[in-house]
């Protein structure tokens, strides 16, 4: 059941760094960077994931070892994640939009006056 | 105090200041009457690099329109104080005057910065031709720089055998050399010597190498514009370099023999840099025309290297 | 240990947030109040990282702070920590040094532009998260901090935006740039599955034991690479080009000074604390190749640089190389060396981007091919050039020379310890980079200060004083760092690495004493340190003395010319002929505008290596798929190598 959860957060990332090597248009760079950032969100999630867990809602008194939840922690750092993926996103869009208004394209191919 | 004025007495007059000086000019006269000699000429006197300081030194300096004035004086006395640096942390056979300070890394550094006070100095000059001879310099200091450390790590590996692996300190190769005989009677060691041989001509700039300064092509290159006590300062630490990297020379590769008296090991240290004068700067002098500069570069990235890095390979597999 | 001091690191961090926040409420109309904002927020935290040098620096203690006292339950770690020892403030001080005089320089440097109010809020939230990292013990905080740095110095590359590339060179960045940060978020989540913590400490305590573990290893792989893009190592190198040819340079000292060293402490935390696997020999391999190429490629691609900050860009990223082929051998001269280079070049390197500003400030122009003469207009800037010029091609006696040759002997006498012919082949491209460095600055010098003047640029002057100033605090720094190396290692660096190699002080600190123990980490002897060799101050003196009586002997005999600092124009209007004499030698032809510089310089190299630059230049195409091509490849090869051969 995790396994896919794992396939599938490996794959994204792959997919995600392969748009990003081979779509010369830079709306596609950026919807890879994105890939690979859900990719890694998909991981943490999944790593915190106990099947049949409940949510980890508990005052101290309640807490025993017997209780079964899921870890916390990884839904936390994914909630940061995104965050920070929307922020890339959201930054590299505007980045976009004046290169596109300097340069008239969105061909990285042309985008290339720093080189050598 | 008395460290003080024997450190003061190092400094001015043996070996450093006054002695370098004298058994430098001494050398580049030599060098001159030797190759005159090769040439059927009757050649200057033996003192003619002493006038030519002297008179030198008597004229007018001219500072061109286009130079960046303090640099382009100062230029000239920085590398005269490197090099004289140099001088005083290089053995007299047995005797060394600052043993433990200095080892050989400090060496190259200081001949380097030699080396870049020159073309610092002609860049500061703003001439064209100055433009073209510090690039070229700058193009043989590439040169002669890979075979040096080659050699210079081959030799330290050949000598800190005793001392835990490897060295770098002067000292320990000396102290080496006087247990087992020079390095030069190493056998793996003898294409490092030879690379040595041909690294000392090129980093003094002399004829076959002396592509930076170029009279007939450039005119002088980096010393284009200079005249007056600068120029004569420059000229001075030309002739100084000859004893510089000759004494170095026997530190590396003929090291360890010392006769107990310092006055006598002087005579013979300068005994032998004369000769190495003569076999690395008269006859190639005498014998061949200018290199070009991309000649220069690949003649010592290839053979010269490869010289170098056959020892180092030899040294390390422990022959 | 719950004295006041224990809660200057938070405290230094959030004065640089809420500075860039108040900055930027209050900025937007009155100037002034923003200035004095901006002055407070980065003193502040140097003066309490200064205060923090006693306690930790000289009596060796480590500050840690709980947030919200969260301290450790029944010996795991729940809260977030900030963990300060010796080298973590090592950094820190590096850091707070630079973002101050960045700061000083800011005021008139960047002057000509507007909306400065974003400018010192991204500057100063730039600051607080570099400063975060180096002092923070939890791994996902750092991730964070690495993205905060990640996006305001993008931003700043990009502050520019009219000006040619600027949003070209942000976008590359920012493109590879998250991949690398990715990198450290999946290098991080796989240490979370395994070991169920993020405190560095506790993660240092529970690691070893899982040496062998292969999620752990991959880990291992992805936080390298995301900490070496940080760093900007070969093939990351680009993208640090890129943005520091385009970012104003209080930025660039910023990105070059600061940036690169929190990758370079990432990966000390990294082999030395968290995974203790230095000692193997395939890490030392890996770091201190990665360290030797970057070095060396960098250098060469240096010499095709028409653009002064472009090539300062490639030569960062080549001394960054030196820092880490040092820290990569796994000695403890090694790491010394490593450290005092990492300090030396956010110096000199700072020094040169922001003499690089200055003629930009002044000039408008950075091209190496059109400018010339200029020292003679700017005399001070002409000068600070040459010094930390000096000093990163370590030229005795500027701190480059010392701690390179630290790095040369390390490396040196790491071969012969292990008999490995590589070690030897490191210390050899490490001395030739130190001079294809001189070769390259040589060609700045030339084609930037010495030589004609361009009459284009019209009436250049110095710069102002409020700019020369922080110059001239960095050119103090590069002369006693290395006139003083002495000192520099018994109060800097070897606290600094006595604190890398006791790691298990620093879990106890932190977990509670006795629990490193508890999981084998067992306390070792501190490291033995040669001694600098290469430096006694006493002769050094006397030369010193020397050498000033030669200066005055021959300012003394050469006699000053005046006629030759009469401009031409005034002698034309005065009627005088100009004496030829003055004029530069022309064969006897009339004089014309002749630079010699720019790329014209070193044929003789260029064309026997013509090859290889060409190849170079290729692959430095400027297209981001390019780059985002070698940095996937750098991440599989690496990963791949380390979960087959760890």
């Amino acid at each position: 059941m995790m396994l896919v959860n794992y396939i599938g957060s490996f794959a994204l990332v792959v997919l995600g760094i392969y748009c990003m090597v081979v779509k010369h248009n830079m709306i596609k760079t950026i919807i890879g960077m994105g890939l690979v950032d859900y990719g890694a969100n998909l991981l943490i999630v999944s790593i915190g994931f106990n099947a049949g867990g409940t949510a980890p809602i508990f005052s101290i008194a309640e807490l025993d070892p017997s209780s079964f939840f899921v870890d916390p922690v990884p839904q936390a750092l994914t909630l940061t994640s995104i965050v920070i993926g929307a922020c890339t996103t959201a930054m590299s869009l505007s980045l976009v939009i004046r290169m596109r208004e300097q340069y008239g394209t969105l061909d990285t191919r042309r985008i290339r006056r720093l080189n050598g | 105090m008395t460290t003080l004025l024997w450190n003061l007495f190092y400094l001015l007059v043996f070996p450093g200041l006054l002695f370098s000086v004298a058994v430098g000019l001494l050398l580049a006269g030599l060098d001159r009457k030797l190759v005159a000699r090769m040439q059927r000429r009757v050649g200057p006197p033996l003192l003619q690099p002493w006038y030519d300081f002297l008179k030198c030194c008597g004229k007018e300096t001219i500072i061109p329109r286009h130079a960046k004035r303090a640099v382009y004086l100062a230029a000239p006395v920085v590398g005269f104080v490197a090099l004289l640096t140099v001088s005083l942390f290089l053995p007299v056979m047995g005797f060394t005057a600052f043993s433990t300070v200095a080892d050989l890394v400090v060496i190259l550094y200081l001949l380097t910065l030699t080396s870049a006070a020159m073309i610092v100095g002609a860049a500061a000059s703003g001439s064209p031709f100055a433009g073209v001879g510090l690039s070229r310099e700058m193009v043989s200091i590439l040169s002669y720089e890979l075979p040096l450390v080659l050699v210079i790590l081959a030799v330290g590996r050949a000598a800190g055998e005793s001392a835990g692996g490897v060295t770098f300190s002067l000292a320990v190769i000396g102290e080496y050399q006087a247990a087992n005989g020079p390095l030069i009677t190493h056998w793996s060691l003898i294409p490092a010597a030879l690379a040595m041989l041909f690294v000392i001509p090129c980093e003094i700039g002399m004829h076959p190498f002396d592509v930076a300064e170029a009279e007939t092509e450039i005119c002088e290159g980096t010393l284009a514009e200079y005249s007056g006590p600068p120029l004569a300062l420059f000229r001075l630490t030309h002739a100084v370099k000859m004893y510089t990297m000759t004494a170095l020379f026997c530190a590396l590769f003929l090291g360890g023999l010392t006769t107990g008296v310092p006055a006598l090991d002087a005579v013979i240290l300068v005994a032998l840099c004369a000769v190495l004068t003569f076999v690395t700067m008269s006859l190639p002098h005498a014998a061949c025309a200018r290199f070009k500069v991309e000649q220069v570069f690949k003649f010592y990235w290839t053979v010269v290297a490869a010289l170098a890095a056959l020892s180092l390979i030899l040294v390390w597999l422990g022959l | 240990m719950t004295t006041f001091l224990n809660n200057f690191p938070i405290l230094a961090i959030m004065t640089l947030f809420l500075g860039a926040f108040l900055t930027s409420l209050v900025g937007r109309r009155f100037a002034p109040a923003r200035n004095v904002l901006v002055v407070l927020s980065v003193t502040l935290p140097l003066a309490m990282m200064l205060a923090l040098v006693k306690p930790v620096l000289i009596d060796g203690e480590v500050i840690t702070y709980w947030m919200g006292n969260w301290a450790p339950e029944a010996g795991w770690a729940i809260g977030i920590s900030l963990e300060v020892d010796a080298l973590s403030l090592f950094f820190a001080l590096i850091v707070t040094v630079a973002v101050f005089v960045s700061a000083l320089y800011s005021f008139t440097y960047m002057n000509h532009d507007d909306s400065l109010v974003n400018y010192y809020t991204l500057f100063l939230m730039l600051s607080g998260s570099v400063l975060g990292l180096v002092l923070s013990g939890d791994l996902f905080n750092i991730f964070v901090m690495i993205e905060i740095m990640t996006f305001t110095s993008v931003a700043l590359t990009a502050f520019r935006n009219r000006q040619e590339g600027a949003l070209e060179g942000a976008f590359k960045y920012l493109a590879v740039g998250s991949l690398g940060s990715t990198c450290v978020l999946l290098g991080v989540a796989m240490i979370y599955s395994q070991l169920h913590t993020l405190n560095l400490a506790q993660i240092a305590a529970l690691l070893p034991e899982q040496a062998e573990n292969p999620v752990l290893l991959a880990a291992f792989a992805f936080l390298l690479v995301g900490f070496g893009s940080k760093a900007f190592l070969f093939p990351f190198h680009p993208l640090a080009a890129d943005a520091h040819a385009v970012a104003p340079a209080s930025i660039s000292l910023m990105i070059s000074g600061v940036l690169t060293k929190c990758g370079v402490y990432g990966i000390i935390r990294l082999c030395y604390v968290l995974y203790q696997n230095i000692d193997l020999p395939f890490v030392q391999y890996l770091v201190t190749g990665l360290g030797t190429v970057s070095m060396f490629v960098c250098v060469t691609m240096a010499f095709n640089q028409h653009n002064f900050k472009r090539l300062l860009a490639f030569h960062s990223i080549s001394q960054v190389g030196y820092v880490l082929a040092a820290v990569g051998l796994g000695t403890a001269l090694g790491l010394t060396s490593g450290l005092y280079h990492a300090m030396n070049h956010t110096i000199f390197k700072g020094l040169l981007f922001l003499t690089a500003g200055a003629v930009q400030h002044q000039t408008g122009s950075l091209n190496l091919d059109e400018l010339g003469g200029l020292g003679k207009k700017m005399p001070q800037t002409c000068l600070l050039f040459l010094i930390g010029a000096a000093s990163i091609s370590g030229l005795p006696p500027f701190n480059g020379f010392a701690s390179k040759w630290m790095i040369y002997q390390a490396a040196f006498e790491k071969g012969a310890e292990t008999g490995n012919f590589f070690y030897v082949a490191v210390c050899l491209i490490a001395l030739i980079t130190s001079v294809l460095t001189l070769a390259s600055f040589i060609k700045v010098a030339q084609s930037v200060f010495f030589g004609q003047y361009n009459e284009k640029f019209g009436q250049v002057r110095e710069v102002p004083l409020a700019m020369r100033l922080p110059m001239w605090i960095l050119a103090a720094l590069c002369v006693a760092a290395g006139l003083l190396p002495e000192l520099v290692q018994r109060y800097l660096l070897t606290p600094a690495v006595n604190a890398v190699f006791g790691v298990a002080n620093y879990i106890d600190q932190a977990m509670g004493a006795g629990y490193a123990a508890a999981h084998g980490i067992v306390e070792t002897a501190l490291p033995e340190l040669a001694e600098i060799g290469c430096w006694d101050p006493v002769s050094w003196l006397v030369l010193l003395f020397c050498f000033t009586c030669a200066i005055a002997i021959v300012a003394l005999l050469a006699a000053p010319n005046d006629l030759s600092r009469v401009p031409v124009s005034s002698a034309r209007e005065d009627g005088e002929a100009l004496d030829a004499k003055y004029e530069p030698f022309f064969s006897g032809e009339e004089s014309v505008y002749s630079q010699v510089g720019g790329s014209d310089l070193f044929w003789g190299f260029k064309h026997n290596w013509r090859r290889y630059f060409r190849l170079m230049h290729d692959w430095h195409s400027g297209v981001v798929n390019d780059y985002t091509l070698y940095a996937a490849v750098a991440m599989a090869a690496v990963l791949a190598a380390c979960v087959i051969l760890l």
